[in-house]
């Protein structure tokens, strides 16, 4: 069982703690995303698990063993690069070839595994081309297949889609997941893209500042995020954030509400941060509770085609909502309408640290 | 009235005739030695300069078979052993330089020292000074030593010399590669010395093409060392060439020029030799491969 265990990694560079403390597992055969925004440490975790950086602390353990220094070569990983790093002096069939004749495959069974590899990933008419006439989603696939061919026990991915376009990266992802089915291989996919890691992570590690402050599956994490970060790293649009107090225990006024909401664990006076997803937003009338009904302004909308994001303004508290294309196209700009939500949809933080304090409720009328 | 654009990468032929003039002007001091190496000497002497003439190859012949004055028989000039002491130096010291200076550049690129830009400029420092100011005490070390006038006296020297200038141009190229290759390679297996044999060095072939070429030329043309350091049997070109001026028949230009002229085609041979990966070398990784 080829199970990944991070313990404790620690890197810095000079003064800039880059890993502090990054600690996770992974199961064999899963596929694991790490989220997070630029610079938080994603692609170091990636570099430390395969041994090309030095660490001042912790430990790694794949499938059984300690491999926290154990040189490079030979720990049954393999990696796609963001930047894809294809050997440009060679042909696409000799950079298949190489980690297979590295790992000592006679050139005979190298080719033959080549072409199956080709085959899979839909190459095999780039084999004798040299990579910088390939396309870009050519050339990232022969990265994958350079990453594969010789069967790794864990592949790690370094934001393979970044460089790519709107429509490959979407088709890329359906590549992924369809790899990740067809060879059982156990991923960790590092993304600054929320969509990525939630489409195709089986469970997503939410990482911030060099270490994960937040494990669990996709779902679990965009109905119960463990704090604020958590929320707004994860859903798009991103989390309408509504800074308010408690006006009693257990009990949360807003502005634009007529009547309180209840919420559990919070005390009067309490400043607290509401977190509302746009998608819980909906029409009055459209089955929303009526004690959370309210007026609104529409400030902007944003048409996606299928959807529209609109931002609208209730009072001072401004907030993004998406309705569908053909409800939206009856209001425009300016225009006031009257909407709501459901209370049990309110997540609630504590303002200064950012933990979840339970969900809101309907307020007893 | 809107403008015409024209295509990008197109000159049109006014830059076109611009740039062939300045071209010419650049080019025409070669032209004009080469086209006296054909010369008679009163042909070369002339003046206006005569551009038609009834071109010869007596020069080239007396560069290496010279009419004895006081015999009249033709004998053999040292001038052949000239050529190949320059070639042999030239090369053999540029290639020293290139290979040592490869390995240095590779280590400032990718293992820096603590206070590795203070290195980097210590070295350069030794290029900056005019060699005339050093020429005395290394003439000294030189003598005391007893390299003077020996091969690898020269050699050592000029190898010291171009180190400095291929560390630094050849970290520029290295610096410019993309160290995920080698972090791939290494993760497919690769040893620390087949990443750099077989990764890093194939992908700067025009790099160190551009290098080789560079300090060749400035190795080549060296006058002032090897005027003081090398010995009759070591004695390159230029300084042959500059024993040819003066002396009882005053100054033989058809001669002279017949000798730059011949100087000349190695270091053409060589660039036209690598000059595709010249081109890419050149533009210092500026353009996108």
């Amino acid at each position: 069982m080829s199970d990944l265990k991070v313990q404790n990694l620690r890197r810095e560079y000079g003064p800039v703690v880059a890993l502090e403390d990054m600690t996770f597992d992974v199961q064999a055969g899963e596929f694991f995303c790490l989220l997070g925004p630029s610079s938080s440490g994603k692609t170091t975790t990636l570099r430390a698990i395969s041994g090309l950086e030095d660490l001042a602390g912790g430990s790694v353990h794949f499938a059984g063993q300690d491999v926290t220094h154990a040189p490079v070569q030979g720990r049954g990983m393999s990696m796609i690069f963001q930047t894809f790093a294809l050997y440009p002096h060679l042909t696409v069939r000799a950079n298949f070839e190489h980690p297979l004749l590295r790992a000592g495959l006679s050139s005979a069974d190298a080719k033959k595994r080549v072409n199956e590899v080709a085959e899979l990933l839909r190459v095999t008419h780039t084999l004798d081309r040299k990579p910088s006439t390939l396309s870009g989603g050519e050339q990232q696939r022969v990265a994958i297949g350079r990453a594969i061919v010789r069967q790794p026990k864990l592949l790690l991915l370094d934001e393979p889609l970044t460089n790519l376009d709107a429509k490959l990266r979407h088709d890329m992802r359906a590549e992924f997941k369809r790899l990740h089915r067809e060879l059982g291989m156990t991923m960790l996919y590092a993304t600054p893209d929320q969509l990525e890691a939630l489409t195709m992570g089986q469970r997503v590690g939410v990482i911030r500042d060099g270490r994960v402050v937040a494990i669990g599956t996709p779902r679990d994490l965009y109905e119960k995020p463990a704090d604020r970060y958590v929320a707004q790293m994860v859903g798009s649009p991103p989390i309408n954030f509504l800074d308010t107090q408690a006006s009693a225990d257990n009990q949360i006024e807003l502005s634009f509400l007529g009547l309180p909401v209840a919420a559990q664990g919070i005390a009067s006076g309490q400043p607290i941060t509401l977190g509302l997803r746009p998608h819980d937003i909906a029409l009055a009338g459209g089955g929303s509770s009526r004690a959370t009904r309210f007026k609104a302004k529409i400030h902007l909308t944003e048409p996606l085609g299928d959807v529209t994001i609109i931002d609208v303004a209730a009072q001072d508290a401004t907030m993004k909502m998406v309705l569908r294309e053909e409800v939206a196209a009856k209001y425009s700009v300016g225009e006031e309408i009257e909407i709501g939500f459901d209370p049990h949809d309110l997540h609630v933080f504590d303002r200064s640290s950012g933990a979840r304090l339970g969900n809101g409720e309907a307020a007893s009328v | 009235m809107a403008r015409k654009y024209r295509e990008i990468g197109k000159a049109g032929w006014g830059y076109t005739a611009i740039t062939s003039v300045v071209g010419f002007i650049y080019f025409f001091p070669v032209l004009w030695i080469i086209l006296t190496a054909f010369k008679t000497r009163t042909d070369a002497l002339a003046v206006p300069p005569k551009l038609f003439f009834t071109p010869t190859l007596e020069n080239f012949t007396s560069v290496f078979f010279r009419a004895s004055i006081t015999t009249g028989t033709s004998q053999a000039t040292d001038m052949g052993l000239y050529f190949f002491n320059s070639i042999f130096i030239a090369f053999t010291s540029v290639g020293l330089a290139l290979i040592v200076g490869t390995l240095a550049a590779y280590a400032f690129s990718r293992y820096p020292l603590r206070g590795n830009d203070t290195y980097l400029f210590i070295i350069l420092t030794t290029r900056m000074m005019p060699p005339i100011v050093v020429i005395i005490p290394i003439f000294l070390m030189f003598r005391l030593s007893g390299l003077a006038g020996s091969y690898w006296g020269i050699i050592l020297l000029y190898t010291a010399f171009n180190i400095p200038f291929s560390i630094w141009l050849v970290k520029s190229f290295f610096d410019e590669l993309n160290p995920e290759i080698e972090d791939a390679a290494r993760m497919d297996g690769a040893s620390e010395r087949r990443v750099f044999f077989r990764f890093c060095i194939p992908q700067i072939l025009a790099g160190l093409s551009a290098t080789f070429v560079f300090g060749l030329i400035l190795t080549w043309n060296e006058f002032l060392f090897a005027l003081l350091l090398t010995g009759v049997e070591t004695r390159t070109v230029p300084v042959a060439m500059a024993r040819t001026l003066g002396g009882e028949v005053g100054v033989d230009y058809g001669l002279l020029a017949a000798i730059v002229t011949l100087f000349l085609v190695p270091i053409f041979f060589v660039t036209f030799l690598l000059q595709n990966q010249l081109l890419r070398g050149v533009t210092f990784g500026t353009v996108k491969k």
